[in-house]
């Protein structure tokens, strides 16, 4: 598998001006040279093969967006190298974003007064797509999604949805050998939600596109990525499989049962029969956290059915979205 | 296959344009109301002179020199600063970068839509009025060619400026004073305001060296000479060429400087 992206060691600083408070400290900032630097990116690296779709997360301000401005030649890396289907993109930008779809959740690149079918008709001239390309992609995303209702709409009358179905559309009409997906799924309703991961995965299979997903929607991580990266504060901290990810702080389940008598008072007792794991009680549980690597929770059960009966049980598994979280949490270990 | 690239714009523009059908009517409206206040003031200058000829010019030449020159702005004037401070405010910039098409002829040609509806909705109505009204006072011949030739040149100059202006926006981040103090000078120093005639001469002949005389009064000149002699033609386009590849250089020079502050500081 080729690779599509190589990004060797960019660092990306931003000069900010430090601002006073207050009336008088706004009129000294106008005269102000008191800059401080901020790493939005440091020293990250990455390859992104051909035809993968690569969940790229992280909380808020982490870096993501600066990473995905820097693939698409719109910054330029303070130190590194960066290379995108060959290009350096800063360098060559037109000619990468020939190469590139980019769709940000916030903004849609469709002119606002015309209705979807103007917009696919600029973008087939100015990416200056053949015909018969143009023709047989309306028809592999007639196949996919119904879009002749939404061809004659104009896009400032459709929802926030359609807009966003059409903007992922319109990024992926010229082939792009890579999309950026950034938060596309946000402020969606489920039923879009799902509707646009679908659409998202059959693109990637059919034109093996390389995706690069940016979200804070697990469902859409789980949905579509096999491959995650995240970063934190301008550093990687992950950048593996997801199947990894779920054994990356242990493998962890949580045992749910329901016993006879008060379950916060049954908890203390059980915690103090099982001192090694995480017992606690809401209202309609005790959940006990079972490190899988330490002790299988057939046997923690066998335990705690010793001096109890336990009316009812369920075992849940830690999902991905609580694995993030510990990650933006704690930090890697 | 390449202009095709570009024209797609100008079609998609003229499109848009005609959807906003109120918003052209509005500025009809209020075209024909400074058009009035233009009329009642002028006419006060001239009754306050005494005679009929001010600074080479009847009441009637000025009027239809300022109703062409109001027209002409109808049709040139291109919000570009607008545009571009808000794209740059916004961050929709960033959109219009990854375009693969260089950002001042993308933004050229996404607003030439309204040049086309523009010219026939408002210059060419006015025009024919005037015509008509006046009968006979604007000659119709040879000049209509220089017209079109030195308008197009106009429309060159008018949009370098208006990137130029545009571009500021990078450092400032605010569109307004920066887009009033740009109107103000150029409506002012190109004459489309006040007839170059009217200026001291000492102002106006440095006013005429700069490029903003090249937008409205090097047009509207040629419009109403019916016989220039060749040497003030040829020095009319000729200056409206320098400005027109001087303009479109450093425009293009300022704004390839100022993308670096763009790229490297992230606008």
């Amino acid at each position: 598998m080729a690779n599509i992206i190589e990004i060797k060691n960019i660092t990306k600083e931003f000069k900010v001006l430090n601002r006073r408070e207050g009336l008088i400290g706004s009129f000294k900032d106008l005269f102000s040279r008191n800059y401080k630097t901020v790493r939005a990116v440091d020293n990250i690296s990455m390859t992104v093969g051909q035809g993968e779709i690569v969940g790229y997360l992280g909380p808020n301000g982490a870096g993501k967006s600066t990473t995905i401005k820097m693939m698409t030649g719109v910054l330029e890396p303070t130190s590194g190298e960066i290379l995108v289907g060959g290009n350096v993109p800063y360098k060559n930008r037109t000619k990468n974003a020939q190469e590139i779809g980019v769709v940000f959740g916030q903004r849609s690149q469709l002119w606002w007064a015309l209705p979807l079918i103007e917009s696919f008709k600029i973008l087939r001239d100015i990416y200056q797509i053949p015909e018969q390309n143009y023709k047989s992609m309306l028809e592999l995303y007639q196949s996919l999604v119904d879009i002749e209702p939404l061809l004659h709409k104009p896009v400032r009358q459709m929802s926030l949805g359609q807009r966003t179905l059409s903007d992922i559309l319109a990024a992926f009409l010229h082939d792009p050998k890579i999309v950026f997906l950034d938060e596309p799924t946000i402020g969606l309703d489920v039923s879009m939600k799902s509707k646009i991961r679908t659409l998202i995965h059959a693109l990637n299979k059919e034109k093996n596109t390389t995706v690069i997903l940016t979200t804070h929607d697990m469902g859409d991580v789980d949905a579509l990525c096999r491959r995650i990266v995240i970063i934190d504060k301008g550093k990687m901290l992950y950048d593996n499989d997801i199947e990894h990810l779920k054994g990356f702080f242990g493998s962890y389940r949580t045992l749910k049962i329901r016993v006879d008598g008060d379950l916060k008072e049954q908890s203390g007792v059980i915690q103090g029969e099982l001192p090694d794991m995480k017992v606690s009680a809401d209202d309609e549980w005790i959940s006990v956290l079972v490190d899988e690597d330490k002790a299988k929770v057939i046997d923690v059960l066998g335990q705690i059915q010793k001096s109890r009966s336990v009316r009812d049980m369920k075992l849940e598994e830690i999902s991905t979205e609580e694995v993030i979280r510990k990650i933006y949490e704690e930090g890697v270990k | 296959m390449k202009l095709k690239k570009y024209l797609t714009l100008t079609r998609a523009g003229i499109i848009e344009a005609l959807q906003f059908r109120l918003s052209a009517f509005i500025m009809v409206v209020g075209n024909l109301s400074y058009l009035i206040v233009i009329y009642f003031l002028w006419k006060a200058i001239y009754a306050s002179s005494g005679t009929d000829i001010v600074n080479g010019m009847t009441f009637n030449d000025t009027l239809i020199y300022l109703v062409l020159a109001t027209a002409l702005f109808g049709f040139m004037e291109m919000y570009t600063v607008w545009e571009m401070g808000r794209a740059i405010q916004s961050g929709k910039v960033v959109l219009d970068l990854i375009k693969p098409m260089d950002i001042r002829r993308y933004l050229f040609w996404c607003y030439s839509g309204n040049f086309v509806v523009n010219f026939f909705f408002t210059f060419l109505p006015t025009f024919i009025a005037v015509c008509i009204i006046t009968n006979g006072a604007v000659p119709v011949g040879l000049n209509l060619v220089y017209f079109a030739v030195s308008v197009v040149m106009a429309i060159l100059i008018n949009y370098s400026i208006d990137f130029f202006t545009g571009t500021i926006c990078v450092y400032t981040e605010s569109i307004w004073g920066v887009n009033i103090m740009k109107q103000v000078i150029v409506l002012l120093l190109s004459g489309a305001t006040i007839p170059l005639a009217f200026f001291p001469d000492g102002l106006r002949t440095v006013v005429e060296k700069l490029p903003f005389a090249s937008i409205y009064n090097a047009p509207l000149t040629l419009l109403l000479d019916s016989s220039p002699n060749s040497d003030t033609l040829l020095e009319t386009l000729g200056m409206q060429f320098i400005w027109c590849v001087s303009m479109t250089m450093i425009s293009r020079l300022f704004w390839k400087v100022s993308l670096r502050k763009i790229t490297v500081n992230g606008g």
